[in-house]
């Protein structure tokens, strides 16, 4: 009895549509109070310093084939020279500026704000949908999954015999969590295109800012290798004005 | 669409060896990624709606999705004139990339419409 069950048309009226809009409405309403609670902090002057400082030396690194090889060497000295170049650190310096990261309370309170206004929206969603939409078939995926994806998908209906591909509610939620990033990207704008499941895999990969920058950068700009790339440039110019003034 | 990302900063024609390093705006190539993620993204919210109103089941869905993402990157090419070089740094960012991104919203619309014309 697996085939083709048909399914009452108020399901789709009352469980597949409002389910999408609700979570299109969810998504763009936490896009626009996310920008209207963003706060603006006064820059700290010593981290926009550091950050200046790993401007430049970026900027040495990305044009150092351009520039004659001694200049070169003489700017990548002025960076990472042991003693007072710009990118080093000393070893004490840099412990205290990460227990000073991690104490800052403007940080914590941003990290806790974005944290919630994810979580928050998705987790009354979700019992939302669990409370009023479950123990009935929702819909059918196009295509066929095995058996074990089974108490995934169909947890609240209770007969093993429905095809899988008959899925309850709470498996159109996840599928509209997932999908609708592209619909958003598209809506709102580039900078919304992220959304919870990318951002919860960001949380990872804290990063403490000013002193491992630094160290990164004064290490990528010692391998860097100078090689002119501006050969016989003085011949060169001299052929295409010689070409103009003919 | 595709904004010309400024190449070579200056153009030696010279006879001899004229070939300089491309160098590349990196904030054009930017907003020409930004173009190839946005076209697909859309492709693919469409690819869905036409996959599920015309039945697609199974395999043939994944196939059709596929053939419309390789149409895709068939229609970035032939807008940057063949000659990728000028637009992106290298070629295979404008076939491959975000060919797997649009899937998820693929599947949602081709399950939204299959469902809406098919099931119900």
């Amino acid at each position: 009895m697996a085939e083709d069950l048909v399914l009452d048309t108020a399901i789709r009226d009352w469980v597949l549509v409002p389910l999408s809009v609700v979570m299109v409405l969810i998504g763009v309403l936490r896009y626009f109070v996310a920008k209207l609670m963003r706060s603006f902090q006064p820059p700290d002057r010593k981290a926009l310093k550091e950050g200046q400082v790993v401007l430049r030396a970026r900027n040495l690194k990305a044009g150092a084939n351009f520039i004659p090889a001694k200049s070169f060497r003489v700017r990548r000295f002025y960076f990472t020279n042991e003693e007072n170049g710009l990118l080093h650190v000393p070893k004490d310096q840099a412990q205290n500026a990460q227990a000073q990261m991690f104490s800052d309370p403007n940080m914590a309170m941003d990290m806790m704000k974005k944290n919630l206004s994810m979580i928050i929206p998705q987790t009354l969603t979700f019992a939302w949908v669990n409370f009023f939409f479950s123990g009935f078939v929702a819909a059918k995926i196009p295509f066929p999954l095995t058996q074990r994806f089974r108490s995934m998908l169909q947890n609240g209906i209770d007969l093993s015999t429905v095809d899988v591909s008959y899925v309850s509610s709470r498996s159109w939620y996840f599928l509209n969590l997932f999908g609708l990033r592209g619909l958003f990207s598209l809506i709102l704008g580039e900078e919304n295109a992220q959304d919870d499941t990318q951002r919860m895999m960001q949380m990872g990969g804290f990063g403490f800012d000013p002193t491992k920058s630094l160290s990164a950068e004064k290490d990528s700009l010692d391998i860097v290798q100078h090689e002119w790339v501006l050969p016989k440039m003085e011949q060169r110019a001299e052929e295409v004005l010689r070409k103009l003034v003919k | 669409m595709a904004v010309l990302e400024d190449g070579r900063a200056s153009e030696k024609r010279s006879g001899d060896d004229g070939d300089d390093l491309p160098i590349f705006n990196a904030e054009n190539l930017q907003s020409n990624m930004k173009s190839i993620y946005y076209s697909r993204s859309f492709l693919s919210i469409i690819g869905g709606v036409v996959a599920g109103i015309w039945g697609f089941t199974g395999l043939m869905g994944f196939v059709f999705y596929f053939l419309i993402m390789a149409t895709a990157s068939l229609g970035f090419v032939a807008k940057a004139k063949f000659s990728t070089h000028k637009y992106f740094d290298c070629r295979n960012r404008i076939l491959m990339d975000g060919f797997l991104g649009g899937l998820m919203s693929f599947v949602l619309f081709w399950t939204f419409a299959y469902d809406i014309v098919h099931i119900f």
